[in-house]
Formats: structure tokens, sequence, C-alpha cells
């Protein structure tokens, strides 16, 4: 009854192993920019690009090894309420405390 | 055992318990009725503690400076009152309704996950227990582990009551802290409330699954009556908000047990944080109180206006809308705890937005009674009820939405007036409402209209003679939280009014006990539609059967039920079909004698086992220092570890092909079979 | 036949499609979003405030170690799906093989933050009651690795369930789905923490 996992159109081994290639890849990239930065100051700049790495080591192990991007869209609705939801609220909390400030 | 290994559970602790009647069956049981039963008898009783509290804390402030009640015992009543109001009674009660009725209502046998419905459940019951328990183990000590606590400030302050939590149901940072609340009370009252909102948590994910992916065929999303909209809405919020109690609720009991410093202010913790996290969970949890009686009153008045509802879509919508806003609104809790202008602007702003889809719920109210042939029943005066008295209580809210004026209001009984009115006025109306109205489907019998209505007009003058003079004395001055005031204040007359009002408000609720305990016996019978109702619960029969539908229904339009016995004549009146009484016949017949063997999920030890260790590492943590506590923290982690082992190992159901329908019995129904 | 005396039997279905379990896991981890998104909003407000008492968990990260833990989790994710993909075969075997190796690398991780947690607290010196920033440090990582742990110990229940019975069956293999997407959820966890805590860790001006 149940749908076998991992049947249809679902990356094969090979290409699980790529994508761990470029996961790792992408780490490495982060702990190098953590250091260049610690070397040189990079001006603020680090912050938006660890954060963008991050963000896609996250899209990529949510979308292919969690096998997001095959599913139903009402999961996908779900998994994105909570994560923007969480985002949203918590960056307002974090303004509030004046952690983080829009402009200047 | 080896032989028959690859289909057999490898391992199983108990065997598959057997009862089907009895108190075995209740303890073990998946079934969402039992389950939705017991919720609401234990909800009923902690219902009855907190009104107890709320009459002795009435009694304190009938006269100026009474001694009835020492400052402590009325921190710790005000504080469990409104704990166990919202966590033990609210919650819960809705919870029964949503497990009672939610499967019926989209024609389904049980919820998604039984016994997980089972494990919220009994972690609820001892969640409750554990958070009363600290009148036995209450001790004055210092939370353990805090360095620089030293025993309870005053020890004349620890009687039975006054040992009680009294940091308030809001548990204020810091001082509900390991300084300012020394010994265990609030240890109690902050892992009682982490337990029961784990047991939310969970009830709130097999809510969402059973809605979506259980409803009968043909129901569709925006077929499904509203009382199973606004369950979707609560679970959402549940979902979403708590876990962030979870976490602040950790910090505390982090703070007060290990030391750490979250909301320690010498230590540069901020308890503004507290606030923060506290009302990004409490906005919504507003909503999840007041949104199951919104959807009760949707169910109950266009039955009783012979109408069906005005706008559901806009009344749906409204609901969802709710839900949305209701997470952005938090911080007008928090007005007067030196906020930024901009957030107290954007926070004002968005407090009004809320107002709007609030609004549209009370016209199409208005607009389902409007010209409706209306019968005065008691389920009907409870859901008019509830209307009336949650526009006064919506209509203070807004004002608190005007900065400044919340300045003034903030913390006077013009606020306790407020959150009375939609909350006993909402709420418990329509709570109210709903157990006149689904009573027929639990016994059988109808409750008694004429002690109904005395029911009603009993709680309704009581509780305006409590609730509304509270506006009065708020906005002259009289502060809440506070034990005593002085005799020039001027506050004694109203102050005696509303005590005056909280006991009548008491025997109306003795007089819908009374009520209940003669019907469920000596109640006319109901048969199987007694209101001539909407909805696809009243088309199995009086009580609901076990397995709920003798066949699973189809749904083919919103208020299915109602249009297989009326069809419109030409203006557009409805007219009962001739063979609408042939149809309920048929309806009795399928529902009494099924035609085919039905499965239903079997019942488990395992929830109640799992449950039961949570209170005893409960216990554990508070006494950790404690050899005892050291010990109770391994038994629970045994207790919950073998329990979910032994669980994941049992099927929900014995496999089929073990099943031989030729066994089953004459009349098509067959339990469960049990494990050889 | 099979499905169809099912159907007979429960007439109910799934109006989604998704199977219960699949569906409530979905559900439930995306209420894992706030939970975790309150613990490092403690860490990110109190990280940066002056005048605590020292030393501040950014002055005493171990960049390289824990570089290397998080590698190992990373990897574990890969692991956990080859499992899958292995159950799908019907490679019971080498279902077997990557369930354990997973569980390895989930133990390494956890191995890592006990070492780390004891690195920090006897040599670094801070330890829960030290400041705000510390204590929210530890509740955050200590409940990330809560979660390692809770998903280490069901993949080896899975991988015992396979040793006992021989093999995984078909109701078993949506448990491993099931168990995967958690494990996946704890590392996309960390992904973010290990970003955010530790590279672009702060101390506030005049500390360090």
């Amino acid at each position: 009854m149940a749908t076998h996992p991992g049947e249809h159109h679902h990356p094969t081994p090979l290409q699980y192993v790529k994508i761990a290639i470029l996961l790792a890849v992408l780490t490495i990239i982060e702990v190098a920019l953590f250091y260049v930065n610690e070397a040189a100051d990079m001006g603020g700049w680090d912050a938006p690009l660890l954060i963008i790495l991050a963000l896609f080591k996250f899209v990529i192990v949510v979308g292919w090894y969690m096998h997001l991007r095959f599913e139903d869209s009402t999961l996908s609705k779900f998994f994105t309420a909570g994560f923007i939801l969480a985002l949203i609220l918590y960056a307002i909390v974090l303004l509030a405390f004046g952690v983080i400030a829009l402009g200047s | 055992m080896t032989a028959t290994a690859e289909r057999r559970p490898a391992t199983t602790i108990f065997r598959r318990p057997r009862s089907t009647t009895g108190f075995w069956a209740w303890i073990t049981t998946a079934d969402h009725k039992k389950i939705g039963i017991m919720y609401g008898y234990a909800s009923f009783v902690f219902f009855l503690v907190g009104g107890l509290e709320a009459l002795l804390l009435r009694i304190q402030l009938s006269s100026a400076d009474n001694t009835f009640l020492t400052a402590a015992e009325y921190n710790a009543a005000f504080t469990m009152h409104g704990t166990t109001m919202v966590f033990l009674f609210v919650m819960p009660i809705s919870a029964a309704f949503i497990n009672y009725l939610l499967p019926l209502m989209i024609g389904a046998r049980d919820v998604a996950f039984p016994r997980m419905n089972a494990l919220s459940w009994w972690i609820f019951l001892f969640a409750g227990i554990f958070l009363y328990s600290v009148l036995i183990f209450s001790d004055p000590a210092a939370p353990a582990g805090v360095e620089g606590v030293s025993g309870n400030l005053d020890p004349a302050d620890n009687t039975v009551l006054g040992g009680m939590p009294d940091g308030g149901w809001f548990g204020y940072q810091p001082n509900a802290g390991p300084f300012y609340s020394p010994g265990t009370a609030m240890d109690y009252w902050a892992l009682g409330v982490q337990f029961l909102g784990l047991a939310s948590l969970i009830s709130s994910v097999n809510f969402i699954v059973t809605i979506f992916n259980m409803r009968a065929l043909g129901m569709r999303l925006l077929r499904m009556p509203v009382f199973v909209w606004m369950s979707l809405v609560v679970a959402l919020l549940l979902l979403f908000s708590l876990p962030i109690i979870a976490i602040a609720l950790f910090m505390v009991t982090f703070d007060r047990q290990f030391g750490s410093l979250f909301f320690v202010a010498e230590a540069g913790g901020d308890p503004i944080l507290w606030q923060h996290l506290f009302w990004l969970f409490g906005h919504p949890e507003v909503y999840i109180l007041i949104l199951p009686a919104m959807g009760i009153v949707s169910e109950v008045l266009p039955v009783f206006s012979k109408k069906p509802l005005f706008g559901y879509a806009a009344v749906v919508f409204a609901g969802a809308a709710i839900a949305f806003l209701g997470f952005g609104v938090w911080a007008h809790h928090m007005f007067a705890s030196g906020i930024s202008p901009v957030a107290q602007a954007a926070f004002g702003l968005s407090t009004m937005t809320i107002a709007v889809p609030t609004g549209v719920k009370i016209f199409n109210w208005m607009g389902t009674m409007w010209g409706g042939r209306l019968k005065f029943t008691t389920p009907m005066l409870f859901a008019i009820g509830f209307v009336a008295m949650f526009v006064i209580g919506g209509l203070s809210g807004v004002t608190h939405a005007v900065v400044p004026s919340d300045w003034q209001q903030t913390d006077t009984y013009y606020i306790v007036a407020h959150f009375h009115y939609v909350l006993f006025g909402g709420s418990v109306f329509g709570i109210f409402a709903g157990l006149y109205y689904w009573f027929p489907k639990m016994t059988g019998r109808l409750l008694n209209e004429r002690l109904g209505k005395l029911n009603f007009w009993t709680m309704f003058t009581g509780f305006n003679l409590t609730f509304a003079p509270m506006h009065w004395l708020g906005l002259q001055g009289m502060v809440r939280r506070t034990a005593y005031y002085p005799p020039e204040a001027g506050f004694d007359f109203w102050n005696l009014v509303a005590t005056v009002g909280s006991f009548i408000i008491a025997a109306g609720v003795l007089i819908f006990m009374f009520n209940w305990w003669r019907s469920k016996k000596h109640g006319d019978p109901s048969g199987i539609d007694p209101w001539d109702a909407r909805t696809v619960e009243w088309t199995t029969p009086n009580p609901t059967p076990e397995y709920n539908f003798g066949v699973a229904p189809t749904v083919t339009s919103l208020d299915d039920f109602w249009y297989k016995k009326y069809e419109e004549d030409s203006e557009g009146r409805p007219v009962r079909r001739p063979e609408a009484e042939e149809t309920l016949t048929d309806m009795m017949e399928t529902g009494t004698n099924p035609p085919h063997p039905i499965h239903l999920p079997a019942p488990s030890y395992y929830p109640i086992l799992l449950a039961a260790g949570i209170p005893l590492v409960g216990w554990g943590i508070i006494y950790h220092t404690s050899l005892v506590g050291k010990l109770l923290i391994l038994i629970g982690v045994l207790v919950v570890a073998s329990a979910s082992f032994g669980w994941s190992m049992e099927p929900l159901e014995e496999p089929h092909d073990e099943h031989d329908h030729s066994e089953s019995s004459g009349d098509g129904y067959s339990l469960p079979e049990v494990d050889a | 036949m099979e499905a169809a005396a099912a159907m007979d039997h429960h007439d109910q279905h799934e109006s989604t499609g998704i199977d219960h379990r699949k569906l409530g896991m979905w559900v439930f981890l995306s209420s894992e979003f706030l939970f975790f998104g309150a613990l490092i909003t403690n860490y990110l407000l109190y990280q940066g405030q002056p005048g605590f008492a020292r030393p501040y968990p950014a002055e005493i990260y171990d960049i390289p170690f824990t570089s290397f833990s998080s590698f190992a989790l990373l990897m574990s994710s890969l692991t956990m799906v080859l499992a899958h993909n292995a159950l799908a075969r019907h490679d019971q075997h080498a279902t077997r093989t990557w369930l354990l190796a997973t569980a390895m690398l989930g133990s390494v991780f956890l191995g890592g933050q006990v070492f780390e947690f004891t690195e920090f607290v006897t040599v670094g010196g801070m330890k829960l009651t030290t400041n705000p920033a510390a204590s929210a440090f530890y509740l955050l990582t200590g409940f990330h690795g809560f979660h390692v742990l809770l998903g280490v110990l069901m993949l080896l229940t899975l991988y015992g369930i396979s040793r006992r019975q021989g093999e995984l069956s078909e109701a078993s293999g949506l448990n491993l789905e099931l168990v995967g997407l958690y494990w996946h959820f704890v590392d996309i966890i960390w992904i973010v923490i290990f970003t955010v805590v530790y590279l672009l860790a702060g101390v506030p001006a005049g500390v360090g």
C-alpha cells in the first residue's frame, strides 16, 4: 500500500555522494572565510557571505536529502511556514532589543 | 516466537490489553470519544478547583483591608486560579470537544494517531496532578543548586495555600526567579506548565494530520464545519507558539535549579526577554482559548436559527486571519515595559487590526440570527450570551490598543474585567453552549431544559454582577494582584457587589452539575437528531457507537445532513423533504448494525505508562541535589524509554492477514483481536 | 486483493495522499524551528552584551575542532540518505551498514560536544553559571546535542530490529524514512548554529 520510499525521480547514490562533496566544499569555504576575516577584516562582508553559504547548505539538505522538492506541496508549505514565522518573530524580538537594526 | 519473527513484534513488554469495558478499558483506551470524555471530566474538576480559588480571592476583596487571606495566600490563589483556568480548564475542555467531535464531524473513525491521543491525555492529567502536588510537597528551602538563596523570605508565608506557586500565571521574571520566589513552588509551576505544553503539542500535530488526512469522501476543506476549522486554527497556533514557551520555561527551570543567569538582572540577564517569549506564546494562547468556543457558537447559532451560517467563508477566513495576526500583537502586553516608541506604535496598530476579523465574525453571527426562526433552547441562550458578552470584552480590548489609554489601564481591574468578559463571557459561555448541545451525543439523553435555563440566567446574572463593576473599579485606579485596598479609596461597594456576583456564578455551576448528574440517568431520550442539526456528527445514533459510523459517510455539500432533510421551495425557504424521516431511520439502522466488519485501533498500556514517567522526571529535577531526586530522574527516564520502546514494537492494529473474516461476530462489528 | 480488503475494512484514506506519520513528522519539524529559533535568539541577545563576567563563549571557541565535528554531522546526512536508498533497493545488508555508520558519525559529533563542554569548563573557565551568554550557549548546544542523542538512539533501535529480524519490513521502512527526516533536520539546525553561533560569533567592544 505504502509507496516505496525513493522510487520516483529520487537521486541515485552517486548523486547523493556528489551532493555531499558539494556540501563539504561549501563547509571548507565557510571555515576559510572565517580565517580570512580573522586575518584581514572584511569590513562586515563576512556575515552576509557566511549566511548565504549556510542557507545554500540548508536548502540542499532539505531539498535533496530530505526529498522535500520531490514531495507533495503540503509538506513544503508547513516547513516553510515554520521557518519563515520563526525568522520574522525572532527578528522582531532582536530588533526590539537593538541587537539587529534597520538601516544605518 | 522465532518462526513468526517477521510478522510479530520482536519484543513486547505487555500483552495486548483485552478489556473492552470497565476500569482497564478506560486506562488503555485509544478511542477518541472515551479520551474526550475523560478530558471533559478532569478539566471540569479543575474548573471547580480554580473556581474555589476565585471565591477565596473574592472573599478577601469583599471589604477594605480584609484579613481573610494573607498576602502570600492571596498571591498563590490568584496565580493558581489563572494557571488552572487557562491550562487545566479551558484548554483541556476545548481538547475534550475537539477529541470527541473532530473525527465525528469529518466522518472519521478516530484521529490519525489514536495512541498518541491517549498519550496527550495522560500527560495532561499527570501534569495537572504534578502541578497540584505542590500542595503536599511544597518545600520552603531554596531552589536546589542556586547559591546565595536562603529559604523562604518569611516562614509565616509557608501555609498550605501560601506554599503554592505565587508568581502569577505569567511568571514574570525576575519576580518568579530563584531570588524573589524562593522555595520550590515556582519550580512546580514551570515544569507543570512545561508538561501541559508537551501534551498540547502532541495533540496539535495529531489534530492537524487528522484534519488534513482523514476527511470523509467529498469533505473538502471548505465543506468542513466551522468548529473543525477553528480546531485546525487552534492546532496551528499551538504548534507554533508552544515551542517558544517551552524554551522560556526551560530557561526558568535552569535559572532556578542549575544556576544559569538568563533572567538574573544582577548578572546581566534581561527580564524583558521573558516577557517577549512569554507573550509571543501568550497572545496566540488567548486565541487558543477563544477559538474553540467561537467554533461551538458557529455550530449552535445556525441550528437554532434554522438558517445556514451567514458568510461561512468569511467566518473561516476571519478565523485564519486571527491566527495569523495573533502572532503579531504580543507586545501590547508590554506597553508599560519600556519598549521603544516605534514598537509601541507598531503593536498598537496591529492590535487594532486584529479587531477587524473578530468584528467580521460578530456580524456573521448576527447575520445568522437575523430573520431566522429562533428557538431559545439552553445552548442557544449560552451562544447568544457569548456573542453579547464577547462584544463587550472585545470593545474594552480595543481600548488597550491605544497606548496612552493602555498605560492608564495596565495592572488595574479594568484589564481583569476585559479578559474575564472574553474568557468567561466568551470561552466559558461557548463551552457551556457546547456541553448542552452535544450532551446527547455522549449520553443519548437531553439535559433538562428548565434547569438549563435557570443555569444560564444564574450564571449570566452572576457573571455581569461580578465583572461589570471591575471596569469602574479599574478606571478609578484599583490595582490588580493586590490583596488589600484602603477603606478611604471607596472601592468597598462595587467589590462587595462583585463578590456577591461570584457566589451567584457558583450557584449556577452547582445547578449545572445537578442537571448533568440527573439528566445522565433520567434525561429525555434524544433520538438520533434532537436539534434538527446540520452536520455529519448527528447522522449516527446517540450515544455514539464505538465505531462512530456504520458506514463511513460521504459528503456532497456544506451542511450535508441538513440538505438530506430539507430542500428549498421556489422562494428559497427550507421545506422538509418527504423522505426525511426515512433517511433518519436508515441512518439509525446502519449506525446500529454496520453492514461490514470494522477495525478499530486496539487499546494499549503504553500511553499511560510513558506519561507516568514524565512527572517522575519533574519531581526528580526539583529535588535533583538529593539521592531521591537523582533516583526519580533515573526511574522516570527508564519508564519513558521502555514505554517508547514497547510502543514502537506494538502495531496499531493486529495484522489483517491474521484476521479471519468468518469469525467476526454476527452483528458485523468486531473489536480488534487480541494477540494470542 | 490486499488493498481492496484493507479499504473495505477501514473505509479510511489519506485525503492528501501522504502517510499520516510522514505528514505528522513534517508538521512537528516545522514547529521545531520556533524551538531552536528561541534558543538562537537568546544566544544572539546575550553574546553581544558588554559587562558580563568573562569569558564570553566566543573568546574560547576552538573553530578547527568544531569544524571537524560539524563535518562529521554533515556527512552523517549522506550515510543516512544512503541507508534509506539501500532499503528502497531492498539491500538489507547495506541498509544496516549505513545505519550503523550514521549512528557512529552522530556519536562522533556527541563525543566532540562532550569534549568541547569539558574543555570550556575546565580549561576555558566558562560554566553555565558564568554569564548569561554562557548560559545561552550551553542551553542551545545542549538541546541540540539532546536531539542528536535521541536520533542516535532511534538509529540504533532500527539497527537492532534489523539485526534481530534479519530485515527491515515495509512498515519499518517508513520508520527509517521518518528517522531520516528527523536526522537531517537536526543536521540543518546545526548548519545554522555553526554559522550563526560559531563562525559569526562576536564579543562586545572592549572584551577580549
